[in-house]
């Protein structure tokens, strides 16, 4: 019976045709929607990761605590037994990388070696210059070169363009760091720019510099010693997962903390954060979650409406078939059930559809991107130029799911004038044309 | 078989019109054979329809009892009344009522499915019944590549497809040119002796009521007679 009522809607355009292209409509915009939404998300998620606070983060809290000063004293020693241990501890997929943030004021030298210029620079060093360093590939440093190369030797700087350009550096130049060592000495060491680069961060192409992390070692007495263990997980993992990885972490950290290695000092105790609890991530993914959700509630409240007055147009359209059916003894709750199979396959049909375009247009904005960066020149947000879309699981589900709910719902509602008319005034209805 | 089938004692239905009631049967009482080959007659809103509705189940009396094969159909619940709608009663209309993105071999086939039947099952039987009504060359046809005539066919058949024991036709032949008209009842007065289903028509068509053997005259809701061997053609 089914199959059969099936076959009347796919043969009858003016039942089957409107709702099919609402429902894909809706749920290819939904589609397209979340995963837009995601991606861009996701990418500020990522870039502020990659560069920053990766996806999960080791840190000795006396540092992390004062992190703002940049206290290269509080540096967590072990760097060998760290690796080991995150390596033993958490899962394959994440990667690990070891980090040194600080802080100098970088001083450019004229030919007398007078000083030129100066300014406070934020430094980051890692792993730049090492053999299969997935550092570079993750920071896009290569891409993001505008000018010279990579470091190869030591005591090579990559510097923001910007900052470059305010002190007026090109490449080759010698500039002097000057700052603090870790055992509280001053460090006077001179770094010679071989590269220029370009993230597309303003806050980051303004104030920032990169150099290897041995060389940052070797400059500040750091033999031994991180700042920051950043944790990277593959591009389609999410805030849950990461957390997930975090908590369950939380345990063995506690028994290594119990049980430390011999160099850390007495006060060391490494912390693991997520991105979700650096920089206020947290907050703005929740509140972010709940903009979506908004988003796609919408959507779907829109869709169900829609196809409200559609069920009900085609009811009217159907109230001859209607009265047939109870004539030849059909209740009405089987009525009504058959009208809901109906919504329902056409719900999914019309999801399908909008998964396969709304799908196939966020694969393309996921593997493309749109070009963004002339809004995002002006402003610091940690954010790609190049803005993608990402194709999720989630995304799919947030679509369809509605999609098929408002078919159903649509059709039920509509349906319900029906189930409140008597079967002899349908059946008059039927008479009457 | 037992002969009276249907029992209608002092039914009455009044309609509420606006804040007026208006009575569209008055304690009509009559009794229906099996096998019966007959029609209500009258002009517009003497009740004719209103009748074939409470016999087909569609609608409840007012006051007053109707018995099928001595059930009350007053006492019956929805879906009970669904059910003997299902089993018991076939319809044919005025304007065929055909559902028009169906085939005539679907169209046939719908009710059998109705009843819960595979299609499979059926094939035989909807195919035995479009040949009974001369459509077999017109299997696959729609509706709308059908003549009128074709298509009240098509509504016979599908009425005797599940064989019931009662099928109200309402105006059947209104629609219809002399000749069809001629064709159609003689066909139903052939199936109505070959399946002994009664059939009782709703009409003021004079053609049908050469046909009847038996008619029911209604004015105002009520019986004003009610003959047999009418014109003795049946």
């Amino acid at each position: 019976m089914i199959a059969f009522l099936i076959r009347g809607i796919l043969r009858d355009k003016s039942r089957f045709l409107f709702p099919f292209t609402v429902v894909s409509i809706g749920v290819a915009l939904v589609v397209s929607l979340v995963g837009f939404m995601e991606g861009v998300f996701m990418g500020m998620i990522d870039m502020t990761a990659n560069l920053d606070a990766g996806h999960l983060r080791l840190v000795n809290k006396p540092f992390y605590d004062e992190e703002h000063l940049r206290p290269l004293d509080r540096s967590l020693a072990g760097q060998k037994e760290t690796r080991d241990w995150l390596k033993k501890n958490s899962p394959d997929e994440v990667e690990w990388s070891p980090r040194i943030r600080w802080g100098a004021i970088l001083d450019v030298p004229d030919a007398n070696g007078e000083t030129l210029s100066q300014t406070p620079v934020v430094g980051m060093a890692l792993e730049l210059r090492a053999k299969n360093s997935k550092e570079l590939k993750r920071m896009k440093i290569a891409e993001s070169l505008v000018g010279g190369r990579l470091p190869e030797s030591p005591n090579e700087m990559l510097m923001g363009n910007q900052l470059a350009e305010t002190l007026g550096i090109g490449l080759g130049q010698s500039v002097t760091v000057l700052g603090q060592s870790f055992d509280g000495g001053m460090v006077a060491d001179n770094y010679q720019v071989i590269g220029l680069v370009k993230f597309g961060v303003s806050a980051m192409d303004k104030k920032m510099v990169l150099i290897d992390i041995a060389d940052a070692q070797n400059s500040f007495y750091m033999e031994d010693m991180i700042t920051d263990w950043l944790g990277f997980f593959p591009p389609d993992y999410s805030l849950d997962e990461y957390e997930k990885v975090k908590v369950a972490l939380q345990e063995p950290l506690k028994e290594w903390i119990a049980s430390p290695p011999k160099s850390w000092a007495k006060d060391d105790e490494p912390i693991l954060l997520s991105v979700r609890d650096q920089q206020n991530i947290g907050a703005i993914a929740d509140k972010f979650y709940i903009i979506q959700g908004f988003v796609v509630g919408i959507f779907t409240f829109l869709m169900i409406l829609v196809l409200w007055n559609a069920g009900i147009l085609s009811g009217i359209h159907r109230y001859g078939e209607m009265g047939l059916r109870l004539a030849f003894g059909e209740s009405h709750w089987k009525l009504i059930l058959t009208l809901g199979i109906e919504g329902l396959v056409v719900g999914i049909l019309g999801a399908l559809a909008g998964s396969i375009f709304g799908g196939a247009f966020t694969y393309f904005l996921q593997e493309v991107g749109v070009n963004m960066g002339d809004s995002f020149a002006q402003t610091g947000m940690m954010i790609n130029d190049v803005v993608r879309a990402r194709l999720t699981i989630g995304g799919f589900v947030q679509g369809i799911l509605p999609g098929i709910f408002a078919s159903v719902a649509g059709t039920l509602v509509a349906s319900l004038a029906i189930f409140k008319r008597s079967e002899a005034n349908l059946f008059r209805e039927l008479e009457a044309g | 078989m037992d002969k009276k089938l249907i029992v209608l004692n002092e039914v009455s239905k009044v309609f509420k019109v606006g804040e007026e009631n208006f009575t569209a049967l008055h304690e009509v009482s009559l009794e229906i054979d099996s096998g019966a080959f007959m029609s209500f007659v009258g002009p517009s809103g003497s009740g004719k329809t209103t009748l074939l509705n409470l016999i087909g189940g569609l609608d409840v009396p007012t006051t007053g009892n109707i018995f099928f094969k001595e059930r009350g159909l007053s006492s019956m619940s929805r879906e009970q009344m669904a059910e003997y709608r299902r089993e018991n009663i076939g319809f044919i209309f005025q304007t065929y009522n055909l559902l028009p993105v169906y085939s005539v071999y679907e169209n046939v086939l719908f009710p059998l499915l109705l009843n819960g039947d595979k299609e499979k099952d059926v094939r035989d039987r909807v195919m035995e019944i479009v040949a009974k009504v001369g459509l077999t060359d017109q299997l696959k046809k729609r509706p709308a590549q059908l003549s009128g005539g074709q298509c009240q066919r098509v509504a016979i058949a599908r009425a005797l497809v599940k064989d019931p024991l009662v099928i109200l036709a309402d105006e059947p032949t209104a629609n219809l040119d002399t000749e069809n008209s001629l064709q159609i009842l003689e066909l139903m007065r052939q199936l109505n002796r070959q399946y002994q289903a009664a059939v009782i028509f709703s009409t003021h068509d004079e053609k049908v009521t050469r046909y009847v053997r038996r008619e029911v005259k209604l004015e105002d809701g009520r019986i004003v007679s009610d003959k047999n061997n009418v014109n003795g053609t049946a």
